[in-house]
Order: C-alpha cells, then sequence, then structure tokens
C-alpha cells in the first residue's frame, strides 16, 4: 500500500537547481564581473539546507503511517517504454531511504557550510559550490530512487561529480590523473552494475522495474539468474564503495579539497554500494552464496586497508584508508544478512568520519595545506576545539563504548558470529584493533608531543567559526547517535532495525546470551590493546621512521598500484600508441588518403589537356569535328 | 568550253592563293597571295551569274577588308626578326592534313551526290542588282536591318578599341 | 558541273583550317578565318545557281557584311595586342593555362 506525494521529487531539485543558479553566476564571472563570496556561500548552502528540512517532513509523514504502509511515492514523467521496459523518474521514500536521506542532507548540510570557511580565498569558489550541490542533488536521486534505473541515474551522477570535484585544482596535473583514476575505475564497476540490471529485467522485470514490483515477484527469481545478478550488482559496488579489487582510486582521490573527502569519500557515495546491497536485500536473501561472497571480499578489504592505513604518512591517506577499511566492515554486515547492521554503520560511519576529515581539514588549513603528520606534532593547546571533536571521532571510530562506531561495529561482529562466521568475526576482531591502533597513532603525532616543524606550529590558529561549528554538531552527533539503535543486552530497543524492518528482507540472528557477550568482551579488548601499543609508541617523541624492508613495503601500499599500471594500464596505453603509430596511418588511413590522392593525379592528369593556348583548344574542335565526320562517312557508307 | 577553262584556271590560281596564304612566312606575302584568292574568287562569281556578288566582292573583300589587313601589316611595321621562331611548321602542318582530310573526305563525297548540271551563264533575271535588291527589301529586311545595327556596332567598337591610350 | 564548285569550296575551307590550326602568326590566322568564311560564300552562291533561288546570294551579302564588321574589330585587337606584347605570336597568350 502506497502513497503519493508530490513534494518528494523537491528532493533533489533543490540542490540541481542550486547547482544551476550557482553554475550560471559562476560562468557570468569569466569577464571580469565579481561575485562576493558570501553570496555563492549563501547560495550554495541554501539547497542542502532546504532538502534537510525536507527530509525531516518526510520521516515524519512515514512516522506517522502504521509500519506495513510506510512507503510513499510520486512518479514525476515518464522516461521511456521500449517493449516490456517502462521506466519513469519516479521516487521512493520508505525507511530505509528515509534514514539514507536524513542523514546525507544533515552531514552534506554541515560540510557545505563548513566549505564556506575552508574554500575562502579560491579562485574558483563559485564553481565549488556548483560541483558540490550537483553532487548533493546526484546522491540524493541514487537514494530516492524508485527503481534500478532512477538509481543507476544518481550512481552515474555521483560519479561524475567526485571526477569534477576531485580534479578541483586542475592546475596540477597530478589531480587531474586521479581525478581520471577515479571515474575510470568506477566505470568499470558501472559496466557490472548495468549487466546486473539487464540480468535482473531478464529474470524478472516483464511486469514492472521498480523496486517494489521486484520485490513482489523476487521469487521468480531462478536461483542461476539470482546469483549472477548479485555479483554482477556487487561488481557495481565494489567500484563505488571501494572494494577488493577496485579501491586504488580512494587514496589518490585524497588530492580533491578536504570538503570534497569528507562528503564524498566518506560519508554518502561510497556508501552507495552498502544502500544498493540492502536495497536489493529481497534477492541476496535469496542467495546465501552471494552473500557469503560479499561478506568475505568486504572483510579482507577491511584488513588489507587497515594494514595500510597503519604505515601512511599523509593525514588524509590514513583517513582514506580506514574509510575503505569501514565499508570493508559493512559490506561484512549486509554479506552475513544483517541488512540493518550495515545500514546503521553506515549511518554512524557518516558521523564520525566526516567528523575525521573536517578536523584534518582544520588542521591542514592551520598549517597552511601541511598534509604530512610527521611534520606536525603538539597541536593539542593550539587547536584545541579540532582536538577535542577529532578525540571524540577517533574513539568512536576506534570502537570505544559508549561512542556510536562502538554499537554500530559490535552489531555486525556479533552477526557474523552468530550466523556461523567464526573467521569473519576473527579478522574482524583483528582489524578493530588495528583501527584503534591506526587511529590514536594518528591522534598521537599530531597533537600530542612536542612540535615537529617550529615555523608551521608558530603560525597555526583554531578555525573559523563557520568551520568549528560542524566540527562539534558532528561530534555531538558521534557520541549520541549510536543510542538510535542500542542492543536489548544494554536495555535499548533497536529502534534503527526495527526502523528498517519493512525495507528489508531480514531474519534477526540469535545466538544465546554467550555468544553476545563473547562479541562484546572481544571487541572492547581489541579497542584497548590497539590503543595501548599506539598510546606506548606514540606518545614519547617519535620521528619519521626509517622506511626499510617490511614497512617500506607496506608503506607502498603492497605496490598495488604500480602492479594494475604494469599489468593493466601499460599495455592498454602501449596497445593505443601501436595502433595510432601502425594501424590508423597505414590501415585506416591510408585507403582514404589513397582514393583523395587518386583524384589528385586523375585531375593532374586531365590538366595537360588545358594548356592555355587558344589555338590547341582549336585543333581539338577541328580533331573532334574530323572524329565526327569519319564516323559520318563510315554510317553513310562513302 | 570556255566556262570550263575559265573554271579550272580561276579555281587553280584560288588554290594556290590559298596555299600561298598558309605557307609564306611573313604576313605580307600571305596577304597578297590572299588577295590573289579573292580576285578569282570573284571571278567564279561571275561564272556563276552572280552579278551583284561579284561586284561587291572585289569592292567590299578584295578592295576594303584586304586593304585595311595590308594596311595594318604595314603600320605594325614587321621586321623578319619579329616574326615567330616556328621549327615545328612543317610537322604541324603534316598533322592538320591528316586530321583534316576525313572532314574534306565526307564533304566532298556529299557534295558528289548533287545533280550533275550545267553550270550556263543567265543574261539576266538571275543573280543582278534588281533580284537582289528586290528580296533584300521584302523577305529579307529583318536581316537587313540588323546587319546595319552590326556595322554600326563593330564601327563603335573599332573606334573605342583603337583609341585607347596605355594606361602605363 | 556544280559538284565541282562544291568540291573547290570544301578544299578552300579545308585549307582555311589548315592555316588557323598550323600557323602562328596573328594575321595569318586571321585572314584563314577569312578565307573559310569565302570559302562559305561560294558554296552559297553555288547551291543559290542550283536551285536558281535568290536568296543564297542575299545569305552571301550578309556573310560579307559580317565578315567586314569582324574585320574591322579583330584587326583592332590585334594593334591593341601588338601594344601590349610587342610581339605577334599567338603562342605567348597563355593565361588560360590550367
Amino acid at each position: 500500500m502506497t502513497h503519493t506525494v508530490t513534494y518528494l521529487g523537491f528532493i533533489p531539485l533543490l540542490p540541481l537547481a542550486g547547482a544551476l543558479v550557482l553554475g550560471l553566476m559562476y560562468l557570468s564571472t569569466c569577464r571580469g564581473k565579481q561575485i562576493s563570496e558570501r553570496i555563492y556561500g549563501v547560495l550554495g548552502c541554501a539547497g542542502p539546507v532546504l532538502s534537510f528540512f525536507m527530509a525531516v517532513k518526510v520521516f515524519f509523514a512515514l512516522m506517522s503511517l502504521p509500519a506495513q504502509e510506510r512507503f510513499l511515492t510520486h512518479k514525476a514523467f515518464t522516461w521511456f517504454a521500449v517493449g516490456d521496459l517502462n521506466v519513469s523518474m519516479g521516487f521512493l521514500a520508505d525507511p530505509l531511504s528515509s534514514l539514507m536521506l536524513l542523514f546525507v542532507t544533515f552531514v552534506g548540510s554541515l560540510i557545505h557550510i563548513y566549505s564556506i570557511g575552508y574554500m575562502a580565498g579560491d579562485k574558483n569558489y563559485g564553481k565549488f559550490f556548483a560541483y558540490l550541490n550537483l553532487f548533493l542533488g546526484s546522491m540524493l536521486i541514487l537514494v530516492l530512487g524508485d527503481g534500478p534505473v532512477v538509481m543507476f541515474v544518481g550512481w552515474e551522477g555521483v560519479g561524475l561529480c567526485s571526477y569534477l570535484l576531485i580534479s578541483f585544482w586542475s592546475e596540477d596535473s597530478e589531480n587531474v590523473v586521479a581525478g581520471n583514476k577515479a571515474f575510470i575505475v568506477n566505470r568499470i564497476g558501472d559496466l557490472g552494475f548495468v549487466l546486473g540490471m539487464a540480468f535482473l529485467f531478464w529474470g524478472i522485470g516483464a511486469d514492472g522495474f521498480d523496486y517494489l514490483s521486484l520485490k513482489a515477484n523476487a521469487h521468480h527469481l531462478t536461483a542461476p539468474i539470482g546469483l549472477t545478478v548479485c555479483l554482477l550488482l556487487f561488481v557495481g559496488a565494489t567500484g563505488k564503495s571501494a572494494q577488493i579489487p577496485l579501491y586504488v582510486w580512494l587514496p589518490d582521490a585524497m588530492a580533491g579539497p578536504t570538503p570534497v573527502s569528507a562528503l564524498i569519500h566518506a560519508a554518502t557515495m561510497v556508501t552507495a554500494g552498502v544502500y544498493m546491497v540492502a536495497r536489493f536485500s529481497f534477492i541476496y536473501a535469496q542467495v546465501p552464496a552471494a552473500g557469503e561472497v560479499v561478506a568475505w571480499i568486504g572483510i579482507l578489504t577491511a584488513l588489507l586497508a587497515a594494514i595500510f592505513a597503519m604505515f601512511q604518512s599523509d593525514i588524509k591517506k590514513i583517513l582514506a584508508y580506514s574509510t575503505v577499511s569501514q565499508l570493508g566492515y559493512m559490506f561484512a554486515g549486509v554479506g552475513v544478512a544483517a541488512y540493518s547492521a550495515g545500514i546503521f554503520h553506515v549511518f554512524t560511519h557518516a558521523f564520525f568520519k566526516a567528523l575525521l576529515f573536517l578536523g584534518a581539514g582544520s588542521v591542514i588549513l592551520a598549517l597552511h595545506h601541511q598534509q604530512n603528520i610527521w611534520k606536525m606534532g603538539g597541536l593539542q593547546s593550539k587547536l584545541p576545539i579540532t582536538y577535542w571533536t577529532m578525540l571524540i571521532g577517533g574513539l568512536a571510530l576506534a570502537g570505544c563504548p559508549p561512542f556510536a562506531g562502538f554499537i554500530s561495529k559490535d552489531e555486525i561482529l556479533y552477526s557474523a558470529l552468530a550466523t556461523g562466521h567464526v573467521g569473519i568475526w576473527a579478522i574482524g576482531v583483528l582489524v578493530a584493533g588495528m583501527t584503534a591502533y591506526y587511529t590514536f597513532r594518528m591522534i598521537f603525532v599530531v597533537f600530542h608531543g612536542s612540535p615537529r616543524d617550529q615555523e608551521a606550529y608558530d603560525h597555526a590558529h583554531e578555525s573559523p567559526k563557520v568551520m568549528t561549528i560542524p566540527l562539534l554538531i558532528l561530534a555531538a552527533g558521534s557520541l549520541f547517535a549510536g543510542s538510535a539503535n542500542i542492543p536489548a543486552i544494554f536495555g535499548g530497543h533497536q529502534r534503527v532495525s526495527h526502523w528498517l524492518a519493512p525495507s528489508l528482507v531480514e531474519h534477526h540472528p540469535h545466538g544465546g546470551l554467550g555468544l553476545e557477550i563473547l562479541a562484546i568482551g572481544a571487541s572492547i579488548l581489541a579497542f584497548v590493546i590497539g590503543i595501548s601499543i599506539a598510546y606506548r609508541k606514540f606518545t614519547v617523541k617519535v620521528d619519521e621512521p626509517d622506511y626499510q624492508g617490511l614497512y617500506n613495503f607496506c608503506y607502498h601500499k603492497f605496490y598495488v598500484d604500480e602492479l594494475y599500471h604494469w599489468v593493466i594500464v601499460a599495455p592498454y596505453q602501449f596497445a593505443g600508441k601501436a595502433i595510432s603509430r601502425v594501424l590508423e596511418p597505414y590501415v585506416t588511413d591510408a585507403p582514404v588518403q589513397a582514393s583523395g590522392w587518386l583524384y589528385r593525379m586523375c585531375g593532374l592528369a586531365f590538366k595537360v589537356v588545358q594548356v592555355g593556348y587558344v589555338r590547341i583548344y582549336a585543333v581539338y574542335m577541328v580533331i573532334g569535328l574530323s572524329i565526327l565526320s569519319l564516323l559520318v562517312s563510315r554510317s553513310l557508307n562513302f | 568550253m570556255l566556262t570550263t577553262y575559265l573554271f579550272f584556271g580561276l579555281a587553280l590560281l584560288a588554290v594556290l592563293g590559298a596555299l600561298g596564304l598558309i605557307i609564306f612566312k611573313h604576313p605580307m606575302n600571305g596577304a597578297m597571295s590572299f588577295v590573289v584568292t579573292l580576285i578569282s574568287l570573284a571571278g567564279l562569281y561571275a561564272l556563276l551569274s552572280a552579278k551583284l556578288i561579284f561586284a561587291i566582292q572585289l569592292i567590299v573583300y578584295a578592295g576594303a577588308i584586304m586593304s585595311l589587313i595590308v594596311f595594318i601589316i604595314m603600320f605594325l611595321n614587321i621586321q623578319e626578326k619579329d616574326l615567330p621562331l616556328d621549327p615545328n611548321r612543317w610537322f604541324y602542318v603534316a598533322g592538320g592534313i591528316v586530321v583534316v582530310a576525313p572532314i574534306a573526305g565526307l564533304l566532298i563525297n556529299i557534295s558528289r551526290t548533287l545533280p550533275a548540271t550545267e553550270v550556263t551563264v543567265f543574261d539576266d533575271g538571275f543573280g543582278s542588282v534588281k533580284e537582289v535588291g528586290q528580296l533584300l527589301f521584302t523577305q529579307w529586311l529583318l536581316p537587313f536591318e540588323i546587319v546595319s545595327i552590326l556595322l554600326l556596332v563593330a564601327l563603335v567598337g573599332a573606334v573605342v578599341l583603337a583609341g585607347k591610350r596605355e594606361v602605363n | 558541273m556544280i559538284t565541282h564548285y562544291m568540291s573547290l569550296s570544301v578544299i578552300l575551307f579545308c585549307l582555311g583550317i589548315l592555316g588557323v590550326v598550323s600557323r602562328r602568326n596573328v594575321f595569318i590566322v586571321f585572314m584563314s578565318i577569312e578565307l573559310m568564311l569565302n570559302a562559305a560564300n561560294l558554296g552559297f552562291v553555288a547551291m543559290s545557281r542550283l536551285h536558281v533561288n535568290m536568296d543564297g546570294h542575299v545569305l552571301a551579302l550578309m556573310v560579307m557584311a559580317v565578315a567586314a564588321a569582324e574585320a574591322a574589330l579583330a584587326l583592332a585587337v590585334i594593334i591593341l595586342l601588338h601594344k601590349h606584347k610587342g610581339n605577334l605570336d599567338t603562342n605567348i597568350f597563355s593565361l588560360l593555362k590550367g
């Protein structure tokens, strides 16, 4: 039973309209006219903030409905209808998408406000806000779409905006290369997504290609097609959400401005893959084998990325690998069919990861764009608000109770254990310890001890209020977001799981009290061990370590990027060069040019006749006349 | 009899004059032999009882046009050294003969199909001023007027062309 | 007998063509053209004698008038050409060369 509301269409439309207006304003300045940054800032934040208020309205509208009827739809217009495939630009607000909507618009608005301060003085200020609004609009289309095709529209849109924003400072060609890498790797994933959609349509798409119809027909899906669809859709997710083997773009994407990293590569875009798996829970629940694959790839990615994060020296790269690792956790959660646990971790992760990135941005800006942690130190006294908010974020990330991260991570690990995936649980606990270690390695090296670069330290000062207030709000979120889904063992009501139930096909595992205590105990133990190792190593004065042997190997991320380059990229480039040097000039261009050459030669041959002497033209006439008379003589039989 | 001899004699003169025209190097010599051709043609017209045409040929062609041409040749003061070197002349002539022969062959063959009539000279009633005048001012009035305009145009054109001053 | 006159006319005409084709001197080319016109005149008059019809004579008269006009203009052009180039070779006027 669904209800139709027309204001759903405005939620993505407002940021998109904002992007259009900002873009036009920015373009109008190309003739030298100046528009003040304040106008850009206000217009840029207006769209997201208004969308947030509408998201709250949607949430309350849903709350007022009985649980089984919480589906609000709106079909804006019919996009195309070909044969059995009838796709319209429609929007669906159900519990899952309303939850995503809430935190996407909330965190998005905060980051927009933060950007007013962070990007101040940049000459492309207006362009930044136009792109950021465009991104938010695309993300909202992705989240609110009522079918896989509309989701794919948003999917591609966020990929595009990711590319635009990563290579925002395009004067430096390395940023552009990073943007290209992100887009191309994403595209590889998108191929899988499109193939998955095609198989899905082939299987059960004939009666309507939107989520509600597909869910109703899901039992018609045969096992082989179901497995194919799940795996292909997951390939798309590995591209968008940076899992093995397509995670390589996310660390390079740190070339973009820090608000971009916070919004796109921490809180929203990269979680689209998890959202997609949760959305298709009605298929994934039918094919447990696909879930296994998803869970194992997720947890292995978590492990690999945690190893990398332990050795990085760029503050943003540490957080990037941390994001990849946490995304691995989320996929492990949805892989073992704990969809609500995975989505809840998405929810809390948005808060503390965005907080950590924005805090890192504050540090970078304070030290005049210094990103190497081995040149920082002792900033605790100079940047107090940044320090305390980052500490809260770090505790949440590391899984310290009662912060949000602990509750969501624990939920995932307990689900893994309760469904019998002991291996996944064990690796998950190990990664939790590593998470605590690298998070606090970063915090201790940056904020504690004595400054390593005295001159930069002297010039450092706290960021303006427009940047620190979002930090404070996000810190509050990191603290209290966990309270939304407190499990029964602590006396809570698991409100988020119950809220999400109508959207997902889920069976909550019951492992008994013993397993639950084991899971919680192991998590807390891992956290304590990790943070104490970090404390012992990094609170004494320690400088940048030597890069040798195994340390060097880990620092260079197992040379995976180089491997990809030599195995995949270089052969393509070689083939491209070979084609352009050999195939094109000799095989494709040669016949075309030869025909042109042939015409020119014919022309040159005919040119001989035009000598320019009129007498010779008279001779031609006489010759023609004599030939004619010969013919006439013959016919008259003379 | 007399007419036959006269015809062949005048024809021979005409052909020899034409040959002279195309063979002589100096245009003055060519013009002189061309005059010979014109006069013998006038004789042929007389043999064909074309009294007016005979007179007009002598007056206009041999008299006016050729004298104009000779005058211009003398005016331009052509010296031996001005004449273009033409080493390949005989080659061209030979080639010309080869090319022209089929045309000549065809035309002569066609003219052989004409009825073989004796050409006697009329005394009057044919070819004199009266007959030509009658035709000219009744049936051929329009061409007559147009030709007079043509002559006017030629006159004006010649004056304009020859009166042009050199620009540089 | 008339055929003889016609043959003579054809021979003179072909000699005229030969002159136009093979000589480079401007005057000779021009006079060869006049020769061709005369040959045509002879043809007209002979035919009019054959059919005892005066139209041929009138036409011959027209041809002569036209030839006179043309002669005047052609000579004026030859004078101008001589003024420009100082030479009477038809081979040097090759601006139409392709």
